[in-house]
């Protein structure tokens, strides 16, 4: 057989598996809807970047003053008034199970005239365990106090501080969150696709069938490989729209650099799975072998917690696995606008673990 | 080996043992061009190993094999594009159509096909945008068939083919197996089914512990038996219980 048939025979099985992919309800919902799904409650569980207190109010005072004040609270940004509380015990159970950050007791009285003047002390409430949200809390109305203070009492005030926002591009949880979530789908479709494909295979037959025929391992690992990029691609593709409409990401680096590093990515990850399914003879021998190498990968390589959170020890552990430059390569394209001939350090330990897998992907595939 | 010979499948002493047990014990024999072969012997004979170190699927442990003069062990992929195999229980990749499937093993041998023509010499054309998995079992075997002579094989190798057909599909494809054989391929076929090897094999050799016992036509091999006196009860009459199967429910082949 010449070259060009032999490509041709990877081409042809390319086209007609990835037509069947799209044929494939289970296969649909696993690789474009499932990571969505993920996406929406991981999305909207970062999305919210402002600090807020669940608060309790409990307003004893009959003044207008005491009124105005507790609806005030609603309005502030960082408080977050529970309105369901109106006893001191139900703020006491809620607080313990932390529903309720603190309460903010208004006394008896509180907000009555004194020498012309509404006066009055609140009382923040707290549990052990919610002292820091108790110490904010104090600040925050402290600083409204203040403001009210200035409005009745005439003062001069010799030291303010503001803010001022800056206009660079940090990183929002929502893009930990974005390049944690690619990783996670990356490793779902190419580590547990061909770690239930293959055996599949094998039980009935159809790869035996294949063996009898001059079809060569690398035509049938580059067939589904190309197969596994496009429909990986594909699927992050919908998740990058979804992410961009819905929870504001915005790109900052080139979106052709980021989807041709993705696509490294997915080939580098599939070859494990290939070597996983291929290897196994049936789904059983799989399965454990797949948990032990997947569920380190998301823990440790940034899939669910950054890794800035690690210890250093950790840190320089964790670099070397394979998913570790894909995630960290990809967040650096997308968030901080490096282009591939910066990621040269994640493309090296990508080049190393691909010569890796793959040469453990060949020699332990069997057809039957 | 001058390739004016009529020998297409050369066997000699070939040998594969399991954890020192002899699976195949040292057999020896010629297939001829166009002729249909068949290996008979009770399960564990080692039918199915000496078909599947002919095939490349099993290294060879000693002796040696060669189609069309080329040898089995030092050129695999030379062999498997010069063989077709139909095995036991064929299996297909399920929603992917008849047409797709047969594109696909072309491909496997480098060929560009119209999956049509040979879904017509079969009588599949109907069923050219289903999948596998709507069709019967006789279809299923017919299918099969087709995808293994894609690449139009010297040698098709065929495992219990008919193995839990209904009479009407297994004498469809004893036809469609001599249709394969007249068109000048030669066929050997595994099969538990006397009457099957004696309608449709040209040869047989009967296998019994790794050994290859007898070699011969079906009519020598019974006339031999008779030769040695062996008499069976004599019966009167000239139809068997199949033979009234087919007359009540024809030979026309159900879906």
């Amino acid at each position: 057989m010449t070259t060009k048939q032999k490509l041709f025979t990877v081409w042809t099985f390319f086209r007609i598996n990835l037509r069947r992919v799209f044929r494939d309800r289970l296969a649909l919902f696993f690789t474009f809807l499932f990571p969505l799904i993920f996406l929406f409650v991981f999305g909207s569980l970062s999305h919210n970047n402002s600090v807020s207190l669940n608060v309790a109010v409990i307003n004893e005072s009959q003044t207008a003053f005491a009124k105005q004040f507790a609806t005030q609270l609603n309005k502030s940004k960082v408080i977050k008034v529970n309105k369901q509380v109106a006893t001191f015990s139900d703020a006491n159970q809620r607080m313990s199970r932390g529903e309720v950050d603190a309460t903010i007791e208004l006394p008896a009285g509180f907000g009555s005239l004194q020498s012309g003047v509404p006066t009055g002390k609140a009382v923040v409430h707290y549990t052990q365990n919610n002292e820091q949200a108790a110490q904010t809390l104090v600040s925050v109305l402290q600083a409204q106090f203040q403001g009210i203070n200035a409005g009745l009492v005439a003062n001069k005030t010799p030291f303010t501080v503001t803010s001022q926002q800056n206009n660079e591009h940090s990183l929002s949880a929502f893009d930990y969150t974005f390049t944690g979530l690619l990783g996670f789908s990356i490793l779902g479709a190419g580590i547990f696709g061909p770690m239930n494909v293959f055996p599949e295979l094998k039980k009935m037959g159809i790869l035996r069938r294949l063996h009898t025929t001059p079809l060569r391992v690398w035509q049938y690992f580059l067939s589904t490989m190309m197969g596994q990029a496009v429909t990986g691609l594909l699927s992050i593709g919908v998740m990058f729209v979804v992410a961009h409409a819905v929870f504001n990401l915005d790109p900052v680096g080139s979106v052709l650099q980021f989807g041709i590093f993705v696509g490294l990515g997915i080939i580098l990850v599939l070859g494990i799975g290939l070597a996983l399914g291929g290897w196994a003879k049936n789904e059983r021998q799989a399965a454990p072998l797949g948990n032990i190498i997947v569920f380190p990968m998301m823990f440790l390589t940034g899939v669910f917690f950054p890794r800035f959170l690690m210890p250093q020890w950790l840190q320089s552990i964790t670099t070397y696995m394979p998913l570790t430059p894909v995630i960290d390569g990809a967040r650096m394209i997308l968030t901080e606008g490096k282009t591939l001939l910066d990621l040269g350090p994640q493309l090296a330990v990508m080049a190393v673990w691909f010569v890796i897998i793959y040469a453990i992907a060949f020699r332990v595939f069997r057809w039957e | 080996m001058a390739k004016t010979d009529d020998i297409i499948l050369r066997v000699e002493n070939l040998q594969k043992s399991y954890n020192g047990q002899k699976a195949v014990d040292g057999i020896s024999f010629e297939v001829k061009r166009g002729e249909i072969f068949g290996i008979l012997g009770p399960n564990g004979a080692g039918k199915t190993t000496t078909l599947e170190m002919i095939e490349t699927l099993r290294e060879i442990d000693g002796g040696s094999a060669s189609i069309d003069g080329v040898d089995v062990a030092t050129n695999p992929y030379k062999i498997r594009g010069m063989i077709g195999v139909q095995p036991q229980t064929p299996g297909f990749q399920d929603k992917t159509k008849l047409t797709e499937l047969i594109e696909m093993f072309a491909a496997a041998y480098g060929e560009k096909v119209d999956p049509k023509k040979f879904l017509d010499e079969v009588n599949l054309s109907e069923k050219a945008n289903s999948y596998v998995e709507q069709l019967s079992g006789g279809q299923k075997q017919r299918f099969s068939i087709v995808t293994a002579l894609v690449h139009n094989p010297k040698v098709f190798f065929l495992d219990e083919p008919t193995t839990g057909l209904d009479p009407q599909a297994r004498r469809n494809l004893w036809e469609l197996i001599e249709e394969v054989r007249d068109r000048g391929i030669s066929v050997i076929l595994t099969t538990h089914y006397m009457d099957e090897a004696e309608v449709l094999c040209d040869r047989i050799a009967i296998m019994d512990r790794g050994k290859i016992i007898k070699l011969d036509t079906p009519k020598n091999l019974i006339k031999g038996l008779l030769a040695q006196g062996f008499k069976k009860e004599q019966r009167v009459e000239q139809a068997n219980l199949e033979d009234v199967f087919i007359d009540l429910t024809g030979k026309a082949l159900r879906s």
